[in-house]
């Protein structure tokens, strides 16, 4: 018995070595995205690629190719993966270069989670002048870069023109859009009528962020300055309540689906079950692709705005960027040089990441021919402009967009009332931002 | 189905059978559809799921499995956690049984109370710290780290002391008598009449193991040490991520397979190891 | 199912066969510094932890019993005491009568019985995250398997994961149907055991069938009873997976259970010292299931 226990606890040794070891040469890329192996686990030709998922793929796929010496081991998360990089980090097994969303960093940055890269960016040719104005902002920190900027993303009104037709909202072959509550209600009703389908496709089930960048997006657009302490949210005011009476309304009226999640809403706005959709930018290349097929309901019918402006006061919308970030981590030169070679690497093909439906992080992307020559680019190349992110100094941004939507979710589906609704938001995220304890020790 | 003695001869007999023949159904039912999707395209499944009921039907999600999915390596991690833990255990359990059962040192029943205290704790309830000492060691994301906490559980010390109790004293006496040392008589004679005890603990820790989801998911959080149970998780939290519908339900089938498999063979053993220990 | 092997433990002092001394203690040594390190280690430094307020990398402040007020403030989480008392409910009733109905009617020798048991027992052995991937394709408004049934009667689906008032009920189903192979299970297991002569002095008595559930059948596994509820009740307080992966816990708060908030405070929050007040509660709400089970089966035991 001893002996076999003996035994035991030696292979069991063995094998907890073999579990993390890394090669000299191998860096783990650890990101979301979604996996797609099947159709792309493969394929090397990304100007072929189509969506978010393919397009990573082959990009990684590509440079795999490209670089030999280069182990590249790439780690898909579930969306956002915060939660899984978090535990990583705390244990001392983080991945080499990481996904991260540019509201996400503060949090990490100000734990000492984050290498600063500027430097090591520059050295390899990818020049942090050379980001757009919203990306340098996201990845900045007290004057260090602390990651790099991949797209500026924003939530977007993707349409579908057959029903707009239909419903008389068209001139010029272009969307008529409301430019108020009542008028977005009016619209709304108008579409209901000739068409028979709401007017809004909306991931209303389990999807807690769209709530509150939705939220965000009205707030900004009233000028409300929600955070103007960013230890502390403002969200009993009229300003939120409007909002949140709108989005009412339009449940109540049966203008918008209800119950769909992510995936059934994604799929419902291209199997034609409603006429605008809520979502990020990142659903363009595959809506336009889809336009392109015959006999579907989105044939020759699909076209893609920012929110429009319901308030008078601001043309804004809630935007925020993916950036790829490096935890802090011991590395080879090897390893630190690869992640770099890679960085590079994706840096030079910003333009075929830009397909998706995002705004490219540099600006020579962004002004290059190829780029603008891309379908409803002009659409929406005002939210560089306009494009918002919460300000600077907020925490522990994912979680409380969680929190609001939690929140919002049952106000809008009529289970509560507004008032309580915004109410327990606010307490919940003040609740929430009052014990962060911050790195300096702050009781 | 041979159900000569259900078929019946009385009313109630006949309702019974109905009843359970129902509940049969709402059993498979969802394997059922699930398979069924698992054997469809994900375009046509994108387009409308009710496909489904009908042809064509294709292995193509399986086909893709094989070339493109990590379900492979989850096995593996599974297969070493499981087994490394079943064996941690058997061989933890079986000298703390018999040294609870049958040796006598200080303190020795305030120690097995302080153990069976143990089944009170529930592994949440110690989660963060033991996550941060897991931590402050190294042993995440390793296979000992995976291990290790099913170690900790005293139901199969518990299961094991038991038995050796059964087992009457004379049993030791007779071997004593022959000049046999303790551990002999412990090695030789008495773990061999504990054999059934080994099997039913054996299946239930290497279950437990198999099915677990909560440490892994904390500990082995990087996708190289994804057991099957976490791996599967990380493909369907965000459904709309995934390579579709199809492929899922393709990559759930494929890996309820072994343990199905394994359960059809083994299933008098099983049955016994996951219901003994409660009777 | 840790904890039902408590009942059975039988400390009446064992004679010593061998010396009572140090050495006999190595063989109890391994598992004893394992448990100690990986439980009661844990289990005290969680106590302590909780009496402080902490982030997940490292800074902590002592703040004595506050997250304790907080949480009993706390409406989220005192949902979650409501949505796991509720669950369970929802679940342990009908896991013991389903369980018991089921082992009745297949407690025979035929082949067909052996082949439905092995069926009903079968979810058993898969794991949570292939439970909630099938369930989730059953439930899902979209094309789901409920919904396409639906629509073949010209019925509107339902969101049953969508809908405040559904959602546990339809985790509960999730999990009595992957749970409901143990209930049966120990129900058949006690059902062999009750004496044959039971049933023959019944027979004689001319004895109905029904008669003889009631009076034979049922006090015979009267113990058997108590025990799987305790057990079902210690288990489905510890409902996570369920609820992670089919609602995360919505909507509106009402599928979350405290398992899962612990989950979400610490490693998504951040707040450790929070997250293991809560853990706290949890325990002492085990702990009351555990002692319950073992003060019931004593007396069983003794009577």
């Amino acid at each position: 018995m001893k002996r076999r226990a003996f035994a035991g606890l030696a292979g069991a040794a063995l094998l907890a070595g073999c579990g993390v070891s890394q090669a000299p040469n191998e860096i783990v890329v650890q990101r979301f995205f979604g996996t797609c192996n099947a159709q792309y686990g493969s394929q090397t030709d990304v100007a072929a690629a189509q969506t978010e998922c393919g397009i990573i793929t082959t990009l990684i796929n590509k440079f795999r190719a490209e670089n030999p010496d280069i182990k590249v081991t790439v780690s898909t998360v579930a969306w956002p993966g915060y939660n899984q990089l978090s535990a990583q980090m705390a244990t001392g097994d983080a991945p080499d270069v990481v996904t991260m969303h540019e509201s996400a960093i503060p949090d990490f940055q100000s734990r000492h989670l984050l290498e600063p890269m500027g430097e090591e960016l520059r050295a390899v040719g990818v020049e942090p002048d050379n980001f757009t104005e919203a990306s340098l902002k996201g990845v900045t920190i007290a004057g260090n870069v602390w990651g790099m900027p991949f797209d500026t993303w924003a939530p977007l009104w993707h349409i579908n023109m057959n029903y707009f037709r239909q419903a008389g909202l068209v001139r010029d072959d272009k969307p008529i859009l409301p430019s108020s509550p009542e008028e977005l209600i009016e619209q709304a009703r108008q579409f209901k009528k000739a068409t028979g389908k709401p007017y809004f496709v909306q991931a209303l089930a389990n999807q807690k962020p769209a709530y509150s960048r939705n939220l965000y997006t009205y707030l900004m657009q009233q000028d409300a300055d929600f955070f103007a302490d960013p230890k502390r949210i403002k969200l009993r005011t009229p300003e939120a309540r409007r909002i949140v009476e709108m989005f009412r309304t339009l449940y109540e009226e049966g203008l918008t689906t209800r119950d769909q999640d992510y995936a059934a809403a994604t799929r419902g706005f291209m199997n034609g079950d409603g006429g605008v959709y809520l979502v990020g930018t990142w659903m363009i290349g595959d809506y336009e692709a889809e336009s392109r097929r015959p006999d579907r309901p989105l044939s020759n019918g699909y076209t893609v705005y920012p929110y429009p402006q319901l308030f008078p006061e601001k043309d804004a919308t809630f935007a925020d960027g993916h950036s790829w970030v490096m935890p802090v981590k011991e590395r080879t030169p090897q390893q630190r040089q690869a992640v770099y070679r890679l960085l590079k690497f994706l840096a030079d093909n910003n333009f075929q990441w830009a397909r998706t439906g995002h705004l490219p992080a540099f600006t020579s992307v962004i002004e290059s021919a190829e780029f603008k020559a891309l379908p409803y680019r002009d659409n929406i190349a005002k939210i560089a402009l306009t494009g918002t992110p919460l300000p600077a100094g907020v925490e522990r941004r994912f979680a409380i967009e969680d929190t609001i939507g939690e929140e919002l979710a049952p106000a809008i589906a009529g289970q509560k009332s507004v008032e309580a609704a915004l109410f327990d938001a606010e307490h919940r995220v003040n609740d929430l931002l009052f014990h962060v304890l911050a790195t300096s020790g702050e009781p | 189905m041979a159900a000569g003695s259900m078929v019946g001869r009385t009313l109630s007999d006949r309702l019974i059978l109905v009843a359970v023949i129902v509940l049969g159904i709402v059993m498979v039912a969802p394997i059922v559809w699930a398979l069924g999707l698992s054997l469809k395209t994900n375009a046509e499944l994108m387009v409308d799921t009710s496909s489904v009921l009908h042809a064509p039907y294709t292995l193509q999600n399986y086909w893709d499995l094989v070339i493109g999915s990590p379900v492979f390596r989850w096995f593996v991690n599974s297969m070493i956690v499981s087994l490394g833990m079943t064996i941690g255990v058997l061989v933890l359990s079986s000298l703390a049984g018999y040294g609870f059962a049958r040796l006598e040192f200080p303190g020795r029943d305030i120690i097995f109370v302080l153990v069976l205290f143990g089944l009170a704790v529930p592994e949440q309830a110690v989660i963060i710290p033991r996550h941060q000492l897991f931590s402050e060691l190294g042993l995440h994301n390793t296979y000992i780290g995976l291990i290790l906490p099913g170690l900790s559980t005293s139901f199969g010390v518990f299961l094991m002391t038991q038995y050796f109790r059964a087992i009457p004293r004379e049993v030791d006496e007779a071997a004593m008598l022959d000049n046999a040392t303790r551990f002999q008589v412990f090695w030789r004679v008495l773990l061999p009449m504990t054999l059934p005890a080994q099997a039913t603990l054996g299946i239930y820790t290497f279950l437990h193991a198999w099915n677990d989801y909560w440490w892994p998911l904390i500990s082995g959080t990087n996708a190289q040490m994804y057991t099957v149970t976490v791996g599967i998780a990380s493909t369907q939290i965000n459904f709309a991520e995934s390579a579709g519908l199809g492929f899922l339900m393709a990559q759930a089938i494929f890996a309820a397979l072994p343990i199905l498999i394994v359960y059809v063979f083994f299933q008098k053993y099983i049955v016994r190891a996951v219901s003994g220990g409660a009777t | 199912m840790s904890v039902a092997a408590a009942h059975v433990t039988d400390s009446r002092e064992t004679r010593s066969g061998a010396r009572g001394d140090w050495s006999s203690l190595l063989y109890v040594a391994p598992f004893l510094l394992i448990y100690i390190v990986l439980v009661v280690y844990p289990l005290f430094s969680g106590m302590w932890l909780s009496l402080h307020k902490a982030d997940f990398f490292g800074e902590r402040v002592f703040v004595g019993l506050e997250n304790f007020t907080r949480l009993l403030a706390d409406k989220v989480f005192l949902g979650t005491l409501w949505n796991t008392f509720y669950f369970i409910v929802l679940t342990v009733p009908a896991l013991a009568i389903i369980g018991l109905g089921l082992a009745l009617a297949l407690n025979r020798t035929t082949r067909a019985a052996a082949v439905l048991r092995g069926v009903f027992f079968s979810s058993s052995v898969l794991s949570v995250t292939i439970v909630t991937l099938l369930w989730r394709v059953v439930f899902i408004p979209d094309g789901g398997f409920i919904a396409t049934v639906l629509e073949m009667f010209g019925k509107p689906p339902v969101a049953f994961l969508s809908d405040e008032d559904l959602a546990l009920p339809a985790i509960a189903i999730t999990t009595i149907w992957w749970c409901i192979g143990l209930p049966m299970m120990l129900f058949l297991a006690a059902l062999q055991q009750v004496p044959k002569e039971l049933y023959e002095a019944a027979a004689l008595d001319n004895a109905g069938r029904w008669k003889t559930l009631w009076s034979v059948t049922l006090p015979s596994i009267r113990r058997t009873f108590a025990l799987v509820i305790i057990i079902e009740i210690v288990l489905q307080f510890q409902l996570f997976g369920q609820a992670q992966l089919m609602t995360l816990g919505g909507p509106n708060n009402a599928s979350r259970p405290i398992v899962l908030f612990i989950y979400e405070v610490g490693f998504n929050r951040w707040d450790i010292g929070y997250a293991a007040a809560a853990a706290q509660i949890l325990f002492g709400l085990i702990l009351m299931a555990a002692l319950a089970q073992y003060f019931v089966a004593r007396r069983k035991g003794e009577a």
